[in-house]
């Protein structure tokens, strides 16, 4: 229920930004499309975290896997894409933002997480840390480690993505940059998704079954392969007409 | 016959050689650096030794395996390495030669239908039955990769071209890998009938051989994408305002 109490209170602060902008009479910047791309974005995790899949999580590992990728990377992604541009400003109310924005701290430890290093070896710490069969295991037994590692996914993919879609504009990378981030991901994402393919032992004991464990690596690599693909494509799309038109 | 015993597909010792003889020729008039010899010679030697050694009777003979890790190394690597070994007027000659007519859409569709095309059952069995049908389908596996490759290596796509490029190979080649790998039941009647090597059952046997290809077009493509990366990226530092 933390996850549909946590999507309820992120709808209202997006529908309050939605609303502010619109009434300045910039419904440009807060369009329709926005709120489809906000709302499945927030669906995703409820799906994900609530109901059959969060049953069958338990049991199977490619759903278990399943549901990571989509809190820690569709979810991310999609939320990033709908609040990008003046949105991301307004999505907080003045009073909640002013100190906020002025508060050094805030500012510097934020400007440190996004340091395209950091946040990328959060991001593949995170991957790493939480694949260990032990911590694996705990998670299973222990609900607080649960919402701790579920937590961590969703920090971990708001970082590394809003370097990918660069939301505020702050142009923390060049398109390579990004593109490069998104395969050093992707690459590291590959070392996991092929340890469970690859491997004729089964690494996690609450998961018997080697198909179930190989299927949890072809949902990963899947997974990466959508979401960092098209992020690639529309990011070299623009490049690769360019190359077209100087070739000509 | 032993495994250990040595198997010959001479066709593919003659091509190694007589490239290797044009390559010597070209490179009188256009003298190739020390790596890109080191690298003709790599890719000449993965298309000539494979073939031709112990390696060949355990692939023609008993294991999947290593049947399929010859065909990544002759399909993959080897090409890529040949190409890698020209110079930029040889690159010239090949283009004006007909190289400059691959296109890049076509050259990935070409190299699917090869790779994917070898592999099916029918055809795989009918080569290992017959012997002398595996030179066809090794020398499908060769062409596929140089045509693949060549687009990349010959400088024609852009950095951003080149990794969708890589990005569409990589994809729509990793099924073959994946099917291999999740497979309960052998593919190729050839195999499952063939003297067991190593304990391997023909299902494992099978298994084992998509984790080789798949691991190996995991690394060459990361490799690749590694590269094109780094060149997007110091392109945009060249190009970038002071």
């Amino acid at each position: 229920m933390l996850a549909v109490a946590l999507a309820a209170v992120a709808a209202l602060f997006f529908a309050q930004g939605v609303a502010r902008l619109r009434r300045r009479g910039r419904a440009d910047l807060a369009g329709w499309d926005r709120v489809a791309l906000f709302a499945v974005g927030l669906v995703v995790p409820v799906v994900a975290l609530v109901g059959p899949m969060d049953r069958l999580a338990d049991t199977h590992l490619a759903v278990h896997m399943l549901q990571h990728v989509l809190i820690g990377d569709l979810t991310p992604a999609l939320l990033t894409v709908a609040v990008r541009g003046p949105l991301l400003v307004f999505l907080l109310p003045a009073p909640l933002l002013a100190p906020l924005a002025r508060s050094t701290r805030v500012r510097a430890f934020l400007s440190t997480l996004l340091r395209p290093r950091v946040a990328f070896a959060l991001w593949a710490a995170n991957l790493a840390v939480w694949h260990v069969p032990y911590l694996y295991d705990l998670v299973l037994r222990r609900d607080v480690v649960h919402y701790l590692e579920h937590a961590c996914w969703v920090v971990a993919g708001l970082l590394v993505w809003t370097l990918l879609v660069d939301p505020g504009g702050h142009r923390r990378l060049t398109v390579g940059g990004r593109v490069a981030l998104a395969a050093a991901m992707f690459a590291c994402g590959q070392v996991l998704a092929d340890v469970l393919i690859f491997s004729f032992q089964t690494l996690y004991p609450a998961y018997p079954g080697r198909t179930d464990q190989q299927l949890a690596g072809v949902v990963m690599m899947a997974e990466q392969l959508v979401t960092l693909g098209a992020l690639a494509f529309v990011l070299l799309r623009p490049r690769m007409r360019g190359a077209r038109l100087v070739a000509a | 016959m032993s495994p250990t015993d040595f198997s010959w597909e001479p066709a593919y010792i003659v091509l190694a050689v007589v490239t290797a003889g044009a390559y010597a020729w070209a490179a009188r008039a256009d003298r190739p650096n020390g790596w890109r010899i080191a690298a003709f010679a790599a890719g000449a030697f993965l298309v000539a030794a494979p073939l031709n050694s112990p390696l060949e009777t355990i692939a023609a003979k008993r294991l999947l395996l290593v049947h399929l890790l010859q065909n990544a190394l002759i399909a993959d690597i080897a090409p890529l390495l040949v190409l890698l070994g020209l110079t930029p007027a040889m690159k010239t000659w090949v283009a004006r030669h007909g190289g400059s007519r691959i296109r890049a859409r076509w050259a990935i569709v070409a190299w699917l239908a090869a790779w994917y095309g070898t592999h099916l059952a029918g055809f795989y069995n009918w080569a290992l039955d017959t012997g002398w049908a595996l030179n066809i389908e090794h020398g499908l596996l060769i062409a596929g990769g140089l045509l693949f490759w060549w687009p990349l290596v010959s400088g024609r796509l852009s950095a951003p071209a080149a990794l969708a490029y890589l990005g569409a190979a990589f994809v729509a080649s990793s099924f073959l890998g994946l099917a291999f790998i999740f497979s309960s039941h052998p593919f190729y009647p050839f195999y499952e009938h063939a003297p067991r090597l190593w304990g391997f059952s023909p299902t494992r046997d099978q298994n084992l051989g998509g984790i080789a290809m798949n691991g190996e077009q995991t690394l060459v493509f990361l490799v690749a994408i590694g590269y094109y990366v780094s060149r997007l990226l110091s392109e945009e530092s060249t190009t970038a305002p002071v």
